[in-house]
This record gives C-alpha cells, sequence and structure tokens, in this order.
C-alpha cells in the first residue's frame, strides 16, 4: 500500500514539475539582445568618472581641493593643484585610471562643490584596446563630461 | 607462459588470487564546473566511495584584513562589499554596526529601516542564487534562469537606490548613504508581491520531485553535536534541529519590531538544508513587506565628524548573514584608520566541517552535499 | 496529395527503362539505385540533425524565458550550420598515449550503428528502405552496437575520468536494454509479427493504436529508451558536473562532431520507433503518409526535450535500481497482462 502511494506520489509530482516548464513556453522571453537593445541606466548608476563644467564660465568646477584623491580606496586619482591669474586653485593635472577604479563613488561623495565637481554618470562603454588609453587625463574627463554638466 | 599452472587439458590459466583493491587519490582541483569557486579537494577513494577529504583554501586569499589596517573606515566599506560578494550589503551592515558601537552613534530610525530592507532583499537573492546554482549541480538546468529572473528584479531596485549591482558600498557609519528614490517603495510592493508565488514554482519543481528526493533525502547528515564543534552557523545549524537565529536571540537594528518564524530542519540532511532556505526566503519576503508598510520618515544618517575618529577601544559585533553569523571585531587606537579588523566569516567554519559529512558517500553526493552547504570561497579566504 | 513513394518509384523505373535501352546489366542498376537510397538516407539524416540540434537549443530556451539563437539567420536557424563548419575545420587533437586504433575507431562505431538502423524505420506508406520480416528485432540488435564503440572511446582515452564514464554508461545501456525489449514484446505479441510495415498497418484505426492498449508499455519504453540515448535524467555518461565530459572529454573537431550527431540521430530513431510502435505510424486523416509520421514523431521529440529541461539527473545506482528493480517488473506484468486479455 505505501508503494502504490510512493508511486502515486511519485508520477504526481513529476508531472507537476512538468506543467511549471510548460507554462513558460508561451510566457515571452526576458532576455535583452544587447547590442540592439540597451537598458535604460538609472540616474544613480555608478559609471565612468567625469568632471563637470560650468558652462556659463565655461571652466571645470573643480576648486582643487584634494578630497578625492585622499578618499580613493585604490588610488586611482593623480592630481597636483596650482594657482591660475587670478589666485584660485585649480587643478593642474588630474588623472584618473579608470581600469584601477572600482566605481564606489567615495570620490563623488566627499566633493565638496555645489552640484559636485567630479561625478560618476551611467557611461559603461569604455572598453579600449591599450591599458594607457584607460588613463583619462583632465581634457578628456571634462570633454565626456560637458554632456552631463547641464 | 610457461610458469603458470597447467590444468588437465594442458591449457594455461591464470589463477585469481584475491583480486584487490586500493584507495588512490583524486584530486578535485581549483577548477571544476562544480566546486563554488576556487576550491581545491583532495579526495581519497576507494573505487567510488570517498573515504577522506581534505580542503585546500587560500585560492582567494586578498589580505583584506591587513588592507584594513590602512584604509579609513569610510575607504574600507567598498572592500567589504568583496568579502562575500553575493550578499554584500549585509557585510557593509556588519561593519558599520561595529564601527557604531564603538563610538556609540545612535542611527536614526529611517536609516534601520532601510538597512534591514536592503538586508532581507539581498537575503532573497543570496538565496536565489543558492538555489540556481542547487539545482544545476544536480542537473536540473532550468530552476536556474527562473532564480535570476527574480535575482534581476531585486538587483534593478538596489541599482535604482545606490547606484551599483553588486558592490554595492551603500551603508555608511551612522546610516545610509542616500535615501530611497521615489519609485522605490512602489516597485518593491510590486515585487514583495510578484515574488510570494515564485517560491511556490520552485518548490513545484524540485521538493517532492522523486528524482529529487532520491538525490537529497538521508544524503550527507550533520548531526547537531559535530555542527555545533565546528562552529557551524545559518541555515546548515538550523536544519540540525537548533533554532539558534540570531535575529531572534540578539535582535540587531529593528528587527525586534517585525514578526517572522524560525524555519528549522529535523533530520540535518541535504533536503532539510533545501527547506530550510527556501523557507528563509518566505520569511524574508514577509520581513520586507512589514518593513515596507512601516517606514517612518528622518534623517539617514546620523551626524558625524569630516575626519571620523572613533575613541580608544575595541568591539565586537555579529551580523546574521546569509550563510551563518559574520563577525566584525575593531580595534582602535584613536585614530582613522582601524589598528586591526578582524573578520569571521560563516562560510569558514562551513567549509571545515565538509569531511566529516561526506565520508562514505560517492563523488556525486559530494558535489550535491557540497552545493547544499553555500560556501562562497571569497567568504572563505577573504 | 503528394505520395513520396510514387516519387521514388517514378525515378527507379526511369532508371530502368534508361539501363535496359543501354542494355547495361541489372546488377548495375540495383548497386545505383541503393546508392541513391543511401545518399537520400544520409541527406535527410544530415538535415533532420541539423534541424533538431536548433530546435532542441530554442525550446530549451523559450522553456526558460530565454531566446536561444538569434543573431545567424532569422531566430537562428543557420547556428548549426555554422557550428558543423566550426568544428570540421578544427584540429584534430590525438593524445599522445592514447590507443590509436581504438581511440579513432569509436566515434565510426557509434556513428554507423546510429545510421544502420534507418533500413527499417517506416517514413511513409511505400517509404522504407527494405522491410525486412524481422524489422523491429534488427533495430533492437543494432541500438546495442553504440556500447561497444563508447566502451572503446572510454578505453581509449587514456585518462580516468573517460574511462569512468565509459563504464557507466556501458553498464547504463545493457541495463535498459532488457525493459525496452520487454515493452515492445507486449506490441509484438499483439501483432503477431516483427516486421515494422505490419506494425504500422494492423494501427489502421485511432483506437487501434498501441499507445491506448498498451499504456504501460509506452511508459516503460519512453523511459527505457530515454535512458538508451543518455538524455536527462539519465544523462551520468555525460553529466557535466561530475566527469567533465565524460567519454566525450579527450574528442575534438570532427570524432566530437561525429558522437554529437551519432546523439541526435539516436534520439530521431528512438521516437520514430515509438511513432511507429504505439503512435500508429503514418496513418492520419487527409495529409500526406510522411508529413504526419513527422509530426507524430517530432511530437515525441518535444515530450523527451521536456523531461531534459525539467527534471534532475539520477545518480549511479539509482539507476541500476530503477531499471532491474522497478521497470523490469513493470515490464514483465505489462506482458502478462497482454498474453492474458488480448
Amino acid at each position: 500500500m505505501a508503494l502504490v502511494k510512493r508511486i502515486y506520489s511519485g508520477v504526481y509530482n513529476l508531472i507537476l514539475g512538468l506543467t511549471v516548464t510548460v507554462k513558460h513556453l508561451g510566457k515571452h522571453a526576458i532576455t535583452l539582445q544587447y547590442p540592439k537593445e540597451r537598458w535604460p541606466m538609472p540616474e544613480r548608476s555608478r559609471g565612468c568618472v567625469v568632471l563637470l563644467t560650468d558652462l556659463e564660465a565655461n571652466k571645470l568646477k573643480c576648486i582643487a581641493c584634494g578630497l578625492c584623491y585622499r578618499v580613493c580606496p585604490n588610488n586611482a586619482i593623480k592630481f597636483t593643484a596650482a594657482k591660475d591669474e587670478a589666485g584660485k586653485r585649480f587643478a593642474e593635472v588630474f588623472e584618473v585610471d579608470t581600469g584601477l577604479c572600482i566605481y564606489c563613488g567615495l570620490c563623488e561623495e566627499v566633493c565638496p562643490v555645489k552640484g559636485k565637481a567630479i561625478k560618476l554618470v551611467p557611461r559603461y562603454e569604455f572598453s579600449v584596446y591599450d591599458k594607457k588609453d584607460l588613463i583619462y587625463d583632465k581634457e578628456k574627463l571634462g570633454e565626456i563630461g560637458r554632456e552631463y554638466s547641464g | 607462459m610457461s610458469d603458470y599452472p597447467k590444468n588437465s587439458l594442458n591449457l594455461p590459466f591464470i589463477t585469481t588470487e584475491k583480486v584487490g583493491t586500493e584507495e588512490f587519490i583524486l584530486n578535485m582541483g581549483p577548477q571544476h564546473p562544480s566546486t563554488h569557486g576556487v576550491c581545491r579537494l583532495i579526495l581519497k577513494m576507494d573505487g567510488e566511495v570517498i573515504v577522506d577529504l581534505v580542503p585546500i583554501v587560500g585560492y582567494l586569499h586578498r589580505a583584506l584584513e591587513k588592507i584594513a589596517e590602512n584604509r579609513t573606515y569610510l575607504q574600507f566599506i567598498p572592500y567589504t562589499d568583496r568579502i562575500d560578494y553575493v550578499s554584500a550589503m549585509l557585510c557593509n551592515h556588519g561593519l558599520c554596526m561595529a564601527v557604531e558601537k564603538l563610538a556609540e552613534i545612535e542611527v536614526p530610525q529611517r536609516a534601520e529601516y532601510i538597512r534591514v530592507i536592503m538586508d532581507e532583499l539581498n537575503r532573497i537573492a543570496s538565496h536565489l542564487v543558492w538555489l540556481g546554482t542547487f539545482a544545476l549541480d544536480l542537473g536540473a538546468i532550468t530552476p536556474f534562469l527562473y532564480c535570476f529572473r527574480e535575482r534581476e528584479m531585486i538587483l534593478d531596485l538596489i541599482e535604482m537606490t545606490c547606484g551599483q549591482r553588486m558592490t554595492f558600498n551603500y551603508m555608511r557609519v551612522g546610516g545610509v548613504s542616500r535615501d530611497l528614490p521615489g519609485e522605490f517603495i512602489p516597485k518593491a510592493r510590486e515585487f514583495v508581491k510578484y515574488f510570494k508565488p515564485r517560491v511556490d514554482e520552485y518548490e513545484a519543481i524540485l521538493t517532492q520531485n522523486p528524482i529529487f528526493l532520491g538525490r537529497t533525502k538521508g544524503v550527507g547528515i550533520l548531526d547537531q553535536k559535530t555542527a555545533i564543534d565546528y562552529s557551524v552557523t545559518g541555515p546548515n545549524l538550523r536544519a540540525t534541529g537548533l533554532k539558534w537565529y540570531l535575529r531572534k536571540e540578539e535582535p540587531y537594528s529593528v528587527y525586534d519590531k517585525f514578526e517572522f518564524d524560525i524555519p528549522t530542519g529535523t533530520k540535518s540532511d541535504t533536503w532539510d538544508r533545501y527547506m530550510v532556505r527556501i523557507q528563509e526566503m518566505r520569511q524574508a519576503n514577509r520581513i520586507v513587506e512589514q518593513a515596507l508598510e512601516s517606514i517612518p520618515e528622518g534623517d539617514i544618517k546620523a551626524k558625524t565628524k569630516a575626519v571620523f575618529k572613533p575613541p580608544k577601544g575595541e568591539a565586537y559585533t555579529r551580523v546574521e548573514s546569509t550563510r551563518g553569523e559574520m563577525g566584525f571585531y575593531v580595534v582602535s587606537e584613536g585614530d582613522t584608520m582601524p589598528y586591526r579588523l578582524k573578520l569571521r566569516t560563516a562560510s569558514f567554519s562551513n567549509l571545515a566541517v565538509l569531511p566529516e559529512m561526506v565520508r562514505g558517500w560517492k563523488i556525486a553526493d559530494l558535489v550535491v552535499i557540497f552545493a547544499s552547504l553555500d560556501v562562497i570561497m571569497p567568504d572563505v579566504d577573504r | 496529395m503528394f505520395e513520396l513513394d510514387k516519387v521514388f518509384k517514378a525515378v527507379y523505373f526511369w532508371l530502368e527503362g534508361l539501363f535496359t535501352r543501354w542494355g547495361i546489366p541489372q546488377f548495375w542498376l540495383d548497386l545505383l539505385s541503393m546508392l541513391l537510397v543511401f545518399v537520400v538516407i544520409i541527406a535527410f539524416i544530415s538535415v533532420a540533425v541539423l534541424f533538431l540540434v536548433w530546435w532542441e537549443r530554442k525550446v530549451a530556451a523559450h522553456m526558460q524565458v530565454r531566446f536561444g539563437p538569434m543573431r545567424t539567420g532569422w531566430h537562428g536557424w543557420r547556428q548549426t550550420v555554422i557550428d558543423a563548419i566550426k568544428l570540421i575545420q578544427k584540429e584534430d587533437i590525438v593524445p599522445l598515449k592514447v590507443d590509436r586504433a581504438v581511440f579513432v575507431i569509436a566515434p565510426i562505431v557509434v556513428f554507423v550503428s546510429a545510421l544502420l538502423v534507418y533500413v527499417c524505420i517506416p517514413f511513409g506508406r511505400g517509404l522504407i528502405v527494405r522491410d525486412l520480416n524481422i524489422g523491429i528485432l534488427y533495430i533492437l540488435a543494432i541500438t546495442t552496437f553504440t556500447v561497444v564503440g563508447l566502451l572503446m572511446a572510454g578505453w581509449g582515452s587514456n585518462n580516468k575520468w573517460s574511462l569512468l564514464g565509459g563504464l557507466r554508461s556501458a553498464a547504463q545501456i545493457v541495463s535498459y536494454e532488457v525493459p525496452l525489449t520487454l515493452s515492445v514484446l507486449g506490441v509484438v505479441l499483439l501483432v503477431g509479427s516483427l516486421s515494422m510495415v505490419e506494425i504500422v498497418k494492423s494501427q489502421a484505426h485511432f483506437w487501434d493504436w498501441y499507445i491506448v492498449r498498451q499504456p504501460i508499455g509506452f511508459l516503460v519504453y519512453l523511459t527505457a529508451a530515454i535512458a538508451e540515448v543518455n538524455r536527462t535524467p539519465f544523462d551520468i555518461p555525460e553529466a557535466e558536473q561530475e566527469l567533465v565530459a565524460g567519454y566525450n572529454t579527450e574528442y575534438s573537431g570532427m570524432k566530437f562532431a561525429m558522437f554529437f550527431f551519432a546523439e541526435f540521430t539516436n534520439l530521431f530513431t528512438i521516437s520514430a520507433v515509438a511513432t511507429t510502435l504505439f503512435l500508429g505510424g503514418w496513418h492520419g486523416p487527409w495529409l500526406p503518409s510522411w508529413i504526419w509520421f513527422f509530426i507524430k514523431t517530432f511530437g515525441i521529440i518535444l515530450v523527451i526535450m521536456w523531461f531534459k529541461w525539467t527534471y534532475p539527473r539520477v545518480r549511479v545506482d539509482q539507476l541500476m535500481d530503477f531499471a532491474w528493480k522497478f521497470l523490469l517488473p513493470l515490464g514483465f506484468l505489462n506482458l502478462m497482462l497482454t498474453a492474458l486479455f488480448a
């Protein structure tokens, strides 16, 4: 009797498993076919590091306080400050090694400038063939950051 | 041929003396489709039966505890993500709790609720990864895809809040770093409602399936005394029958405000460990639902100094991570960087008990037992 | 409608006319017609296998809420063709210490034994290469050759894991031969003949189909046949998670392609035999007979694929248990009931 119950329960559960998989045959697949369709990244997405520009003054917002350079856990930022003609500090050399960057966002968090001078934007497709090209200098960071500065 | 004894027909025959077998050593190396991560297992086998097992770990050691001595507390939080990358929020939470205990900082209520929601969502996500890979090791390939479909939804929720899908860097000493965006709560409520019948779906494919029962019932029994001796914690310990749930014994954060059950097992075989985790997914879903209903308004982070220096002293806190108890022991000399940070990870002890469980079973069972322990190698090696 | 056997007969008569006009002896006509049939069968099997591989990937993908191959042609139909071309142009690696003769011949044995069965499969009314009067016995005998090939592959690879895989699969196939034969015997008892065409002819009406008259036999046949072709839940010889690829480990390039090809050919064979024995062969209203045959065969293939993507794998000793302690008594029970009540 117990054997019959076992057989019955076994067959019932085997068929139950089958019904679950066959239900999915009718549903539409959830795969996103990547190069043709792209996922809309949320605005807080932490992608590439960029430097934002003050569009009216046409200058980078960075005041060269050095806080982002000191907080980076991986030392991915290289930074030298200097004073310009007006006596204001600006960053003479500002290099981010995006290969070393772990996209943690701490540099953005500690930046004291209103509206942030350094930001992590949802840009993720920047693979290159040579590791040297991953080191972004001030001009490149500013250029990419221009479209996010608005 | 001439020295073999001949029989009456003058044909040579070979006397079969006792056919002996000897044990051989098999190396399930660091690269193998079914060791979860880089773990090397040296097996001593007698035919197909395992006589003994020695796990060799350390392939993923990154010296996180030493690195901690040269990073400030804020800088170390991204590193905690990488201790157990499948349930990173819980590791963040643990470190923040340890430092808060040391510096006696009070965390605002809203931050605590957000922490609990993120913890439990992460627990569901981690158990989904476990379930997918467990079924995959058994040969059922389809539940893996279903689990990851749900995991996508959880990761989308978290990405909407903190910006990343795996290494979150979300919690800070004193609270969390950013507030929940506007669409988080409605979407999370939708997810909670959607997820309830999903667990039933996974159970329909696996739980009472006779093939699955044959592979997991009675396999890899871990008795309670051995488990306690080896400091096994988490679902593995609860499957042996001991109702040890850190969130009920020493409620940290706001867990005492929620109502949830403790799933335990009876026979502590692989099937029980599987059932305990399935039930934990359901309970975690319940907690998220309750937290979403009663989340208060308020600050999300307590005010701390910009250059944060906790007072001299030491503190040990433990969090109920998805794999067991995760402990953080912080020793501070009053400086911005800890003097010593020790991580007690759950997977290290869970892996240590593996030899006790596999003696006498076959390789196919070893794969199943190892999968049911839910060991993540970076957690073991740190 | 379009009956294919008339097409083949027309070609044969045209050739016969041609050969008698040119005074060539009958022998060459026979030889040429055999070669043509061989070419047709091989072409058909190649196309069928290419289609099956693509179809399996699509069915599996849609069951797992994803798409499967999508980029090579419409919904990826060209994927298998490209994979075949890739495998053909791959380097053929023969490891140094293998038993060379055994290693090289193993895929050929497996491949040939998979193909030889097609002599006796009735694709439609009048569309069978040779209606042997021991048809089904021939099929069962030839499918056993695969064991020899697998053992040769396991031994010849000079590799502990492959040997384990080869031995396991030999044990599995040999054990499941017995329930397979018993389930077929039930049908043969009812028909009274071993010939495939006779078996199909005796299922003229829907209520005569042996799935209705022998439900236990059908289930035993299906389970034993899935175990014969090494598919989940009985795919231990190829279990990736335990033995990296079982007997397949050391093979690359065309040799691997032959194993792969033989596996899908076997899948088609057992479904075709299931259709012939249990589902009425090529009988069906108003469509041509060969179309019904294909519909039914692909239906059974779909069911077998469905099993593959739903169930976990059984363990080796449980596999043997299941064959000898469960399927075998069930097969005997079926035989007894058939003999008593029909």
